[in-house]
């Protein structure tokens, strides 16, 4: 019977097809802002972490500033100074600290000068962190020898900065010559992909900058604890800023690279429920335009349930068709809406691989789908749900005599 | 026990607002088993009224409606359902068929609430339409049909259930005369193989067919 409830679904739409192609279309939206949205910040806080959890859990972020406005301060240069890491490095548990000291600078290779970001890391100590506890690695040659005035570019260069640049190749920055060891694989993101890393004390001398980071990565000593190692750098830092130069309330934000993770996720998951409060009140809309098409059909059809119900309808049986019709108009709504919503993000997706400022994938779940689609039909289902009732209702001696 | 149908000092009541419509007044009367009545009586008279009583589609103010026994007076709308799905076909004076439907689907459609799919019930829907001489327009919608026709696929609709009764509320009513006479024939015919048929008419010349005639005016029995 379930097969002809929708046979008759069907064959009911087909007769009233506009207005059924347009309370569908109520649905599509609210389903494909869902799917786009979601999608596509799914992808967005899967790229995030993926980058995240390439770091171990034994590293601790210090930067300047208040974390909650991390931003600004990156924006407004707040940079950690040489006592500052000086400080750090005396904090007990803690093993290294990698500054990371980032530039623009001329950079020319074959007759070609471009502008591009470069960094200084400690080749002594820094490499080492590096592909142990961030999991960096060279897709092409190998990481750069301390005093070797080598260099080691990130993934993107090689495509887009100097089309064609290979290991071995030679790169001035400033005036000054560098041997292109190794090529990075991708870190996720478009920005670290298209920097040049320098020795610390190359980079020092080019940039004249005898110091400041606007970051420093800090590893600690196998069997301390995080927090304690954090609450340490903390008040490392205030007392010499206090001490040393009066500074009232200096902030330094000290996270874990596992409390970066808990942060991403958190605003990711705001995100995600803003893009679902939104799309929900548009499916409400759809919805109550379901249930106005499904009344509207009930009193239209009032003759077709007398007729019904003397050739031996039951209530269920009538609730049945109005119910599975609503349930299949919201159905092909989530459909439409599904792969409407899939086809916006996977073109923006193409349209930031061609156009590359930021690196974004649209992360299509199947769980996603499945949701849509199931929702979609239960919106049907439920908009549907007094209309059908108000059907089986009617008396048939007065279904029949409806003119 | 040969007895079909019987009411019991039936009445129907309508209220509308102060007013107090009465269109059945204590009727009471038996049909048998296989036997063709005629409910003939002026326009108004409670003919459509009786005969929704009496086939289950409706049920009495007050008074005993007993159907093959069973008194169906105070039953639910889904028993009565049942009944009707089961035992009772239905052929309305303005036939009454879903438009939208070709002629196939409209008279398969009382096997469905019997729980059977629209392919099992295609091969019998066939064989009525068969029957009633409509072989050639079978995929035909009504739209694309005459009156005649029509009727004639709702009496193939009334029959796929195999019902004990047919009820038909004026069949001829919307068909010229000489149409109605066919239609007459075709419920004679389903007599004859053992229906029971009530019929309702105000045309004095159909009740030759019937073997008794059940006068009412006023919503009375005469
Ligand atoms: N639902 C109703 N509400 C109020 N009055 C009704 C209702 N149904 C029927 N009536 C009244 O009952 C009376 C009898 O109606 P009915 O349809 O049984 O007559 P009929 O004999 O079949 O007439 P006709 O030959 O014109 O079909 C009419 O006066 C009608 O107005
Ligand atoms: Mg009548």
């Amino acid at each position: 019977m379930i097969k002809e409830y929708f046979r008759i679904a069907f064959r009911n739409m087909k007769v009233r097809s506009l207005r059924s192609w347009l309370t569908i279309l109520g649905i599509v939206i609210g389903i494909f802002l869902i799917t786009s949205l979601m999608s596509l910040s799914e992808g967005l806080k899967n790229s995030v972490m993926a980058e995240l959890q390439m770091m171990g859990g034994n590293l601790i972020m210090v930067m300047p500033g208040d974390m909650n406005d991390m931003f600004t301060n990156f924006i407004g240069g707040m940079q950690l100074e040489n006592r500052d890491i000086r400080a750090i490095e005396k904090v007990r548990g803690v093993d290294l600290v990698l500054e990371m000291p980032l530039e623009a600078e001329i950079v020319r290779y074959n007759n070609e000068s471009k502008t591009s970001l470069i960094y200084g890391i400690s080749y002594d100590s820094g490499i080492q962190l590096l592909k142990e506890d961030m999991g960096w690695e060279t897709v092409d040659g190998r990481f750069p020898y301390s005093g070797r005035r080598e260099v080691m570019v990130g993934n993107l260069v090689p495509k887009d900065i100097f089309p064609g640049i290979e290991v071995g190749d030679e790169i001035s920055v400033k005036g000054k010559k560098f041997v292109v060891s190794g090529v990075l694989r991708s870190l996720g993101n478009r920005q670290d992909d298209s920097t040049i890393a320098l020795d610390i004390n190359d980079f020092r001398d080019i940039t004249g900058q005898r110091e400041g980071t606007p970051m420093a990565v800090v590893r600690i000593v196998d069997g301390y604890e995080v927090g304690f190692v954090e609450e340490g750098i903390r008040y490392a830092l205030e007392e010499t800023r206090v001490r040393e130069r009066g500074e009232d309330a200096p902030s330094f934000s000290v996270v874990s690279s596992d409390a970066v993770a808990d942060m991403v996720g958190n605003i990711m998951g705001i995100l995600q429920a803003v893009v679902i409060a939104f799309a929900s009140i548009a499916i409400v809309v759809g919805g109550i335009g379901i249930t106005n098409t499904m009344y509207t059909s009930v009193r239209e059809r009032t003759k077709e349930i007398g007729i019904l119900k003397a050739v031996g309808a039951k209530k269920k049986h009538i609730t049945s068709i109005f119910l599975v019709e609503s349930g299949v108009i919201g159905f092909i709504g989530g459909v439409g809406g599904v792969v409407l919503g899939i086809l916006l993000a996977k073109s923006i997706e193409m349209f930031f691989q061609i156009h590359p400022v930021f690196f974004i994938e649209a992360h299509v779940s199947f769980s996603l789908m499945f949701f849509a689609l199931g929702f979609s039909f239960l919106v049907g289902c439920i908009s549907g749900f007094f209309p059908s009732r108000s059907a089986a209702k009617m008396e048939p001696v007065d279904a029949l005599r409806y003119e | 026990m040969n007895q079909l149908l019987k009411l019991e000092d039936v009445w129907k009541i309508y209220h509308l607002g102060k007013v107090k419509v009465e269109v059945l007044c204590g009727v009471s009367l038996e049909v048998n088993k296989g036997e063709f009545t005629a409910v003939l009586g002026p326009s108004g008279s409670g003919k459509s009224t009786l005969l929704n009583v009496m086939s289950c589609l409706d049920i009495p103010t007050s008074g005993k409606v007993s159907f093959e026994g069973e008194d169906v007076s105070n039953m639910s709308e889904d028993e009565l359902a049942s009944i009707r799905g089961k035992k009772i076909g239905f052929v309305f004076q303005q036939f009454n068929l879903l438009s939208h439907l070709t002629a196939l689907q409209n008279v398969i459609l009382p096997t469905l609430f019997q729980g059977f799919t629209e392919k099992e019930g295609e091969k019998k829907a066939t064989e009525f339409l068969n029957s009633v001489g409509l072989e050639s327009r079978i995929n035909h919608r009504p739209g694309e049909l005459s009156g005649g026709e029509r009727q004639r696929v709702a009496i193939a609709r009334s029959l796929i259930n195999n019902p004990d009764v047919i009820v038909a509320d004026e069949p001829t009513g919307n068909v010229d005369s000489k149409t109605g006479i066919k239609i007459m024939e075709v419920l004679k015919d389903l007599n004859k193989q053992g229906k029971t048929v009530i019929i309702v008419t105000h045309d004095k010349d159909l009740v030759s067919y019937a073997h008794r005639v059940i006068n009412i005016k006023d919503g009375k029995v005469q």
